[in-house]
This record gives structure tokens, C-alpha cells and sequence, in this order.
């Protein structure tokens, strides 16, 4: 099976006047289908612009970057917007939900965009609300919810559009530890049930071991890649 | 001395007016992609729905108090004159030309500028440096088609339909007072107001409440989404966006009332 992500020399450099700053500098990087991958580094080395590259946030300044066996690097805006309502599902470390909108209408939203009829859109918010144990949660506000619960509806809505790919950017990082295991714990059963290829950001190393495969950044190029089972290689 | 002194005057000058010119083009840029996603309709309908409750019906009450006391104040003005020269009888014609023309639009616009307007800009400047519409953008939610339509096209029917409520009510104290204070009966002031004034009075009034409307909505919208440096910027956006849309009210009235005098 090809994997789900291929990059391939990938450098972002960042220039304002005569400022220039390479962030990334030569990035290879594959990612099976099915697998989970920690990004690992200290703050500046460069996860959080290979995230958003990985997301369709932005665009490499050179290098291919190939999702699902497709180009994706040099897409515009739009055609961005569409991978990633399609392809790619994220969730953040401070959870972005909307804030006058029930749980329920948290999770269909992407499922609006994504031109899914409203009766379905409802029936299956409702199911995945089900799966992450929130179904009795449906109709409460953000603001009614604790914070473990809120990154429950966020993941929730991750996944509205069955995603291949997903993207979690520091997700324990607002939590206290037994939520945070929690999260990761519910973020696992996605990932066997669903077969859900999972990149996780993290400066935690206790959460970056809930990985099968750690890939550690630094100065913009990865420096040591370590599987679960087994050594740095 | 005096000549590097009128070069920072100068310069100070130039500096203004190309902040102004540069707010004044983000104004026709995001209203020009605001209209994009006009045809074909692409906006959200429960947002529209919300923001219609949260604008319109929660403004109501504090924009029909204030319409009402406007009409009380404006015989009360008018009385000394009206008294003076024994024009009862144009009491009506006068509050109804000074109400439907230029105070009810006006005034109901700066209220609802005070209101919604400042708490719009702050709910959308906080969802940006809480990088919220970041998140939106992150999900292929276009936060224009989500958060921003919705509340520009509330805010713009909404003032409109405001408007016209607050012009009755103004009306209803002015003939109330004009009733209790200079003895000016119902009939006598609604015969003023009826005779002497024509529908293009009440068009033009309901025009500018509309672009007033506009004004404050894209006003308070861009300062929300261009806010920069944290929660003190949240602050800065709102005082910002207050005073532009005020000035833009003033000044698209200044030219709509040119143009439909």
C-alpha cells in the first residue's frame, strides 16, 4: 500500500524584507496508511510549519509533498480548502470549538460544508458523538462541557468527514494528565477501529510514546526517528 | 528648524491620510469579497438566524427608549419657536421631516454602532488572537461564508428594520408631547405629518439606514478580523472600529443626502 504521506526535500523558508528565515531544510518523511506518528522537537524546530504543511496550511517553498499518491504541494487556496475537508481532520491543543454552538452542531459543521444532506448530517454528528461517549452531551455549549469533553467533540468533529488523515497539535497539551490519557486512549480507538493514520505534534515525550513511530525535528530536519519497539534509526 | 518642522507636519499629514486610504481599501476588499459569496448565495442559515435574535431582538427595546425620548426632546426644542409663532399646526410636519430624514436614521445607527456594532468587532477579534478563525480556516469552514455574512446581512436589515420602529416611536413622543406640552391635538399633528410629507421622506431616511448599516457591519467586521496583538489589541480593534464606523456614518450620510435631497 502507498504511503498515505511522502515528502520528499521539502524547505519552507519564511523571507520579509531582507529577513530570511529557513524553517525547514530538507525534510524526508514517510507515513503508512494506519500508522501513528509522534513529531517530536523543542519550540522553533520547525513541527508546527510541517504540520500546517502536512495539513494543507501552507505551501513548502520547494520539495513534493504527496498525499494519498497525489502532488498536494502546489495546490491553491481553494483546492487546499478541499483536501482538507476531504482528506484531512484536525485537532488543536485548545480545541477551537465554536462557542454558541451545541455539540452537536460543532460536529455536523464541517459535514455542511462538505455538502452532506442536513438529516444525514445530524443522524451521523450524533453517532460519532455516540462513539466518543458524548451522546447525552449532544446539545450542550462548549462552555457547558469540561475540557477532556470539549477535546471529545473536537475529535468528534475530526472525524465528521471520515478523514484519512489527522492531524492533532498538542492535543493533551490543555489537559490534566488523566484526561490527556484518556484523550490519547480515545484517539487509539479511532486508530484501530478506523484505521485512521494519526500525526501527532507533541514536546511531551509521554505523550509522543503513545506512537508507534517518533520522529524527532530539529533546526528544521529530522535528527532521530525512533519506532515503539525498537531503537533510534 | 521651522522647515524640518513642516516636513514632520507634512509627513505626519501623508502618514494619516495613508492609514486612512488603507483602511478605506480593506473596507472594499472584504465587501467585495463579502459580494462574491452573494452570488450564488453562500452563507451559513442558522448563523443568519442567530445573529437576526442576538442583533435585532435583544436591540429592540433600548433602540424604541431611545427613539421615544428623541421625540419628546424634539418638541420640546421645537415648542419655543412652534409657541412663539403660533405654527402649532406644523409641529407635526416638522418632527416627522427632522425624524424621518436624518435624526431616527442617525441616531438609531450610532446606537446600534455603540451596541452591536463594538460587540460584534469584539466577538470577532477575540475569536481571531484565540486563533479560532485560524481553526475555521484549519476544518475548510471559510470564516467569510460562516461568521462574517451572516452578521453583515443581520446587521444590515436589521438597522433598516430597526429604523422604521424607531421612527414610529419617535413620532408617537413627539405627538404625545406636543399633545401634553403645547396643547397640539393628535389629529392636528398627524394632519401635518401626513399633508406635508410624502413617502420619498420615509424612503430616504430607510436608504441611509441600510448604508449606515453596511458601514458598520463591514466596519466592525474588518477591525475584528485584522486585530493584532493579543487580548490588548481586542480592546484596541473595538475603540477602532467604534470610531470609524461613527465617522463613515457621518460621512455617507454627508453624500446621501446630497444625492437624494
Amino acid at each position: 500500500m502507498p504511503p498515505v504521506v511522502d515528502i520528499r526535500a521539502l524547505h519552507k523558508v519564511y523571507e520579509e524584507g531582507p529577513m530570511r528565515v529557513e524553517v525547514l531544510r530538507g525534510i524526508d518523511l514517510e507515513i503508512a496508511a494506519h500508522e501513528v506518528v509522534a513529531l517530536c522537537g523543542p519550540s522553533g524546530s520547525g513541527k508546527s510549519t510541517l504540520l500546517n504543511i502536512l495539513g494543507c496550511l501552507d505551501r513548502p517553498t520547494s520539495g513534493v509533498y504527496s498525499l494519498g499518491g497525489r502532488d498536494v504541494s502546489t495546490l491553491d487556496r481553494e483546492e487546499q480548502a478541499w483536501v482538507r475537508l476531504h482528506y484531512i481532520g484536525f485537532v488543536f491543543q485548545s480545541f477551537h470549538l465554536i462557542p454558541d454552538a451545541t455539540a452537536l452542531e460543532n460536529v455536523a459543521l464541517p459535514m455542511y460544508y462538505a455538502g452532506v444532506a442536513r438529516g444525514e448530517r445530524e443522524e451521523r454528528a450524533r453517532a460519532i458523538l455516540g462513539r466518543v461517549g458524548l451522546a447525552d452531551r449532544a446539545e450542550h455549549r462548549p462552555n457547558q462541557l469540561s475540557g477532556g469533553q470539549r477535546q471529545r467533540v473536537a475529535i468528534a468533529r475530526a472525524c465528521a468527514c471520515k478523514p484519512r488523515l489527522l492531524l492533532a497539535d498538542e492535543p493533551t497539551g490543555a489537559l490534566d494528565s488523566r484526561t490527556g490519557v484518556q484523550v490519547l486512549e480515545l484517539l487509539g480507538e479511532l486508530h484501530r477501529e478506523d484505521g485512521l493514520t494519526i500525526v501527532l505534534v507533541t514536546h511531551d515525550m509521554g505523550v509522543a510514546a503513545f506512537a508507534e513511530r517518533q520522529v524527532h525535528l530539529q533546526d528544521g530536519v529530522v535528527v532521530d526517528e525512533r519506532r515503539a519497539d525498537a531503537s533510534s534509526g | 528648524m521651522i522647515a524640518g518642522a513642516a516636513v514632520r507636519a507634512v509627513s505626519g499629514i501623508g502618514s494619516a491620510f495613508l492609514g486612512i486610504a488603507l483602511e478605506v481599501g480593506s473596507f472594499g476588499v472584504l465587501t467585495a469579497r463579502l459580494a462574491r459569496r452573494l452570488a450564488p448565495p453562500d452563507f451559513d442559515g442558522t448563523e443568519l438566524r442567530k445573529n437576526f435574535y442576538r442583533m435585532g431582538v435583544r436591540s429592540l427595546p433600548i433602540v424604541l427608549a431611545t427613539a421615544l425620548f428623541t421625540g419628546f426632546i424634539m418638541t420640546i426644542q421645537a415648542g419655543v419657536v412652534i409657541g412663539r409663532y403660533d405654527a402649532e399646526g406644523l409641529i407635526g410636519w416638522a418632527a416627522g421631516f427632522v425624524t424621518l430624514r436624518e435624526v431616527g436614521p442617525i441616531l438609531i445607527a450610532l446606537m446600534f454602532s455603540g451596541r452591536v456594532g463594538a460587540n460584534n468587532t469584539a466577538e470577532l477579534a477575540t475569536m481571531t488572537v484565540t486563533e479560532q478563525v485560524d481553526g475555521l480556516r484549519a476544518l475548510a469552514i471559510d470564516p467569510l461564508s460562516y461568521l462574517v455574512l451572516p452578521r453583515v446581512i443581520a446587521m444590515v436589515v436589521l438597522l433598516f428594520l430597526l429604523t422604521v420602529w424607531g421612527d414610529l416611536f419617535a413620532l408617537i413622543g413627539a405627538a404625545v408631547m406636543g399633545e401634553v406640552m403645547l396643547g397640539v391635538s393628535r389629529h392636528v399633528f398627524l394632519r401635518g405629518l401626513l399633508d406635508m410629507l410624502g413617502l420619498w421622506d420615509l424612503a430616504t431616511g430607510l436608504i441611509k439606514s441600510a448604508a449606515f448599516g453596511l458601514m458598520i457591519a463591514i466596519a466592525s467586521c474588518h477591525f475584528g478580523l485584522s486585530v493584532k496583538g493579543g487580548a490588548p489589541g481586542v480592546g484596541r480593534a473595538v475603540n477602532a472600529s467604534v470610531v470609524a464606523a461613527a465617522a463613515g456614518v457621518f460621512v455617507v450620510d454627508y453624500f446621501l443626502t446630497y444625492l437624494l435631497r
